[in-house]
């Protein structure tokens, strides 16, 4: 098969849709590694820089982000927009003691909310890419569950908060790993690679192929245009690392470390945003029902938080006095 | 260990730029041996111990190319030759004239030794013999840390010379384009010695039987006759100290 002219389209994306808002999603894989503490304070700290910002909570049938925030459980969930109480996820949202952040929760839902349709899937993704706002936080839910890696794709940035146990970073490889086949499964037909894909999720290895970056490189010696079209899928994977629950200097190095083997192992770039200390001010301030950035604004976490809040929303564009 | 690393350039091997510093090399080797050893977490349930180990095999080739400067530069004319994306601009950085070149860590087995024979013979990305003579364009000499233009005129005066002080030696330096942060490195001796026997500074030397050593080093890497060098110097070195 020939080369791509110049200017040739040759990607044909389904469902392609830009969303309102820049989406940002909180997933890690494991449980415990600070999902709902990251996404709350990033949320604080976006609202705090002027942001519209929005969180939803998406960790759904387990829903706690409100008593990370210190709020009140609400009377609304996302429970009312799939039973069609209300039209749109946007009237779920409701105002927080924090300037700019709104909270769109899940304590009233159905105790059988974690085992939603594709359909009520679908519903509440489309109904988040119409959402107004500056940024849109989803909370994700532990494992990888398609329904989790869907949210997880669906978004601009997507963060992994990982911590330095090997148990997290086997979880967190194995959340991109996941979230990666999830992604080009749907191109399989398109990049006739149908049998391949399947055998690469079980784990057995053909033509030598034992990581995504061998995929590419085979499908790029086969096909010129297939392998373009997977290079430019793998680069819309956008995997920022956020490393919680540091405790040593030496254990920072892991960030630099995870970047690497992403590029190796899977040919997609990584980031790593930053790291935040292990503190205990964090489950006592949980314990108090008040986020830490109100309780110890003095603490290194603050800061660092700070940081990864400004790194995330880039430099900011000056509002001119005339339009 | 698929083939696709080993069709890597040594540049994507260690995830550098080809106009890289050698500062930013050496960061990207300490990088790369503190994610790809044995025992890296960050390498937990992705690569087993196995390739693991190859990976690092591959970044110790990779680095000992590119922390020299005369074989990197013999390494980025294979790569544009190959075309593999190189454009001679991009390297314009690489050629740093004066940098010191790196040494691995004392007690390191040298990545040469140890690690030539895992890239296979057919690999594009094997680094090239080190450089004949021939190589060099016609005029041009090279020393053991140098490139440099031939004068016929300073040819025939080092010929000629029997006298080698201090001076002397700093002259045929000069000309030889040795760098003095190169030749130290090279020979292990250290600047202020070096400086001192090249301004004749007797009393800022060691005992004459470590200058004898010196200048012989230094005769060595000028391609210059040993021992007429340092019985010159060292007659020299007793007459000032009496």
């Amino acid at each position: 098969m020939s080369a791509p002219q110049k200017g040739e389209k040759i990607y044909y994306m389904r469902g392609t849709m830009s969303p309102e808002a820049r989406i940002i999603a909180v997933g890690g894989g494991k449980g415990g590694v600070g999902k709902s503490f990251f996404s709350s304070g990033l949320g604080i700290f976006l609202a705090n820089l002027g942001y519209n910002t929005l969180l939803v909570d998406l960790d759904l049938g387990a829903a706690n982000l409100h008593t990370c925030l210190g709020e009140e459980p609400g009377e609304n969930s996302i429970s009312d927009f799939l039973s069609g109480r209300v039209s749109s996820l946007a009237e779920l949202a409701r105002p927080t003691r924090y300037r700019n952040l709104r909270l769109i929760g899940g304590s009233n839902d159905p105790l059988d909310m974690a085992n939603i349709n594709d359909l009520h899937k679908s519903q509440i993704m489309s109904s988040l890419f119409h959402l107004k706002a500056d940024f849109i936080i989803l909370d994700l839910s532990a494992g990888t569950h398609s329904t989790t890696l869907d949210f997880f794709l669906m978004a601009s940035h997507q963060i992994l908060t990982v911590t330095p146990d090997p148990s997290s970073i086997e979880n967190a490889y194995r959340f991109i790993k996941s979230a990666f086949f999830r992604k080009i499964k749907r191109y399989e037909f398109q990049l006739n690679l149908t049998n391949l894909i399947g055998d690469l999720m079980a784990n057995k290895s053909q033509h030598g192929i034992r990581s995504p970056a061998d995929l590419l490189y085979f499908v790029s010696k086969k096909d010129s245009k297939n392998g373009e079209l997977l290079a430019h899928l793998m680069s819309t994977m956008n995997i920022q690392i956020v490393l919680n629950q540091v405790r040593t200097t030496s254990e920072i190095a892991l960030g630099p470390s995870i970047e690497s083997v992403c590029r190796k192992y899977f040919g997609i770039n990584a980031q790593f945003l930053g790291h935040l200390d292990y503190d205990n001010a964090v489950w006592q301030s949980l314990r108090k029902k008040r986020h830490l950035l109100l309780e110890y604004p003095h603490s290194r976490v603050y800061a660092q938080l700070m940081g990864i809040a400004r790194t995330l929303a880039g430099p900011r564009k000056e509002k001119k006095a005339i339009s | 260990m698929s083939q696709r690393l080993y069709e890597q350039t040594f540049y994507e091997i260690l995830e550098v730029a080809p106009n890289a510093t050698q500062q930013d090399i050496y960061a990207a080797y300490h990088r790369a041996k503190a994610t790809y050893s044995p025992d890296s977490p960050a390498l937990y349930s992705m690569f087993t111990r196995e390739e693991a180990r190859e990976l690092m095999n591959l970044i110790e080739e990779a680095f000992s190319t590119l922390c020299d400067q005369s074989r990197r530069r013999e390494y980025d004319m294979l790569l544009i030759q190959r075309h593999q994306g190189f454009h001679p601009e991009s390297l314009a950085a690489s050629a740093q004239p004066g940098l010191p070149d790196f040494k691995l860590p004392d007690g390191h087995d040298h990545p040469d030794k140890a690690h030539r024979k895992v890239v296979p013979s057919a690999s594009p990305v094997k680094p090239p013999a080190p450089a004949k003579k021939e190589s060099l364009p016609e005029g041009f000499a090279r020393t053991r840390m140098s490139v440099y233009e031939v004068d016929p005129a300073m040819e025939a005066e080092i010929q000629q010379q029997t006298l080698f002080d201090g001076p002397f030696l700093l002259k045929v330096r000069q000309y030889k384009k040795v760098n003095l942060d190169q030749l130290s490195e090279g020979t292990k001796i250290s600047r202020p010695y070096i400086t001192a026997l090249e301004s004749n500074d007797y009393d800022a030397l060691p005992a004459p039987v470590f200058v004898r050593g010196f200048v012989v080093q230094l005769a060595k890497v000028y391609a210059l006759n040993e021992k007429l060098v340092a019985d010159s110097y060292m007659s020299l070195l007793r007459k000032a100290k009496g």
